[in-house]
């Protein structure tokens, strides 16, 4: 009963301000069918839908930087990252991994499994073990549905109630355009820092799961924790996300066992210097 | 000239790596925790990072070298200069008779490039192409001589 209250106290927020005004006005089934859109709104996304506006955003992100035009690079990084994404909870999602062609030091996670790191975080890479690590931490962000559960909230939040349930619901080309704006602004705001830290250490049991160095992702953070901040190439991954520093004292204090217990696993630096590091 | 300027500055760029200790730790001659403990190293001591291997990174640490566990140190952040995303900034179109200044040209991943983006299907389909199966991506695993095993998230 209480929920259906707040479902109807949202709509009312919703309300166009003259409507506030002039109760008199109100007309009962439309906002009856606001707060079954409100309803909609809230409900969980499922995975076709997820999938949909997984790839609405992705051709925006592909909108600001292209792909890298190296079919090998590409296969490469796919067949790492599938890898990887096969030893998690989401095992068969159509999983797609592309290096963009931008110097900026970035990767993203699209919801319903696309993955992009750029040309400027790779170079930054000595070996496979890296790259498995920052796929891993992205792999975890589309697991546990980060950006979907942002975006989904986001919505709620900027759009209008009813505008958010037709989006969500694919029903207005307009409102589900703001959607797809949403979501990829989303990637200039960040996550919850909670969500990068839980990202962080599950990816290291991911990457451990692929056989994999567990210290991929630590080493890579070590790597971007002496950079510069001030380098405009880090500006949005920074902004984004908790101070590399504090990455590292929170893998040292929560993570260290798994760390240590396969430490040993294959780092496979050669492959990685042999398909990354070459024509450059 | 330049191969000359290159082959210069090359070993300072992969040499060693200002960093900090961040907590009391033990300088040990061998990449392990069971091997010989060499020096106590307290905490912010100053060294100088060599090489990694798997948890532990080599350092010089005045006249002592050896290894230490990689998460106690910290690289001076501001040791390095340089911006590598000004380019960017140098990536502006000229278009239209006007002669006015567009920037539909700038691509890259700053904020304000992020902000503009129109979506670019034919990316997305060339993105597709790429993609990797399950079991050709099992394969390349097994050529890198990778297993898989059942590795228990952290609890909460």
């Amino acid at each position: 009963m209480s929920k259906l209250f707040a479902l109807i106290a949202a709509s009312l927020l919703a309300w166009p301000a003259h409507a506030q005004f002039n109760l008199r006005d109100l007309n009962i089934n439309k906002m009856l069918e606001t707060v079954k859109s409100v309803g909609k709104a809230t409900r969980d996304i499922d995975e076709p839908e997820e999938i949909a506006i997984g790839r609405d955003v992705a051709a925006h992100l592909l909108g600001a930087a292209p792909l890298v035009p190296d079919a090998r690079l590409q296969r490469y990084v796919n067949h790492v990252g599938r890898w990887l994404a096969s030893q998690s909870e989401r095992p068969d999602l159509p999983w797609r991994f592309g290096v963009m062609a931008a110097p900026q030091v970035n990767a993203f996670a699209v919801p319903g499994g696309t993955i992009f790191i750029t040309r400027g975080l790779l170079d930054k890479m000595t070996s496979e073990a890296e790259l498995a690590g920052v796929l891993a931490h992205e792999i975890v962000h589309v697991v546990r549905k980060h950006h979907l559960k942002a975006i989904q909230k986001g919505a709620l939040a900027g759009l209008s109630a009813d505008a958010a349930g037709a989006a969500l619901g694919n029903v207005n080309a307009e409102a589900r355009a703001k959607l797809i704006a949403f979501g990829t602004e989303m990637y200039s705001r960040g996550l919850d820092k909670g969500d990068e830290l839980e990202a962080d250490r599950l990816g290291v049991v991911v990457a451990a799961r692929g056989g994999y160095d567990a210290y991929g992702l630590p080493s890579v953070l070590q790597t971007l924790q002496a950079v510069n901040p001030s380098d405009s190439a880090v500006a949005l991954m920074f902004k984004t996300h908790p101070a590399p520093a504090e990455r590292l004292d929170m893998l040292a204090s929560k993570m260290q066992p798994v760390l240590d217990a396969y430490a040993a696993q294959p780092q496979l630096r050669e492959r990685f210097a042999m398909l990354v590091k070459t024509d450059r | 000239m330049r191969s000359l300027l290159l082959a210069l500055l090359f070993p300072v760029l992969c040499h060693a790596e200002p960093a900090t200790v961040i907590r009391a730790a033990e300088l040990k001659s061998e990449p392990a925790t069971d091997a010989a403990t060499l020096a106590q190293l307290a905490e912010n001591t100053k060294v100088d990072a060599l090489e990694r291997k798997g948890g532990w990174t080599r350092i010089k640490a005045g006249e002592a070298e050896g290894w230490v566990k990689m998460l106690v140190l910290r690289y001076g952040a501001g040791a390095k200069t340089g911006d590598s995303g000004l380019t960017q900034l140098f990536n502006v179109a000229r278009t239209g008779s006007s002669g006015t200044q567009v920037t539909t040209g700038v691509r890259g991943l700053d904020e304000q490039q992020l902000a503009k983006a129109q979506a670019n299907p034919a990316e997305l389909a060339k993105l597709n192409t790429f993609a990797a199966e399950r079991d050709a991506a099992a394969a390349f695993a097994a050529e890198g001589k990778l297993s898989a095993s059942a590795v228990d998230y952290p609890k909460p």
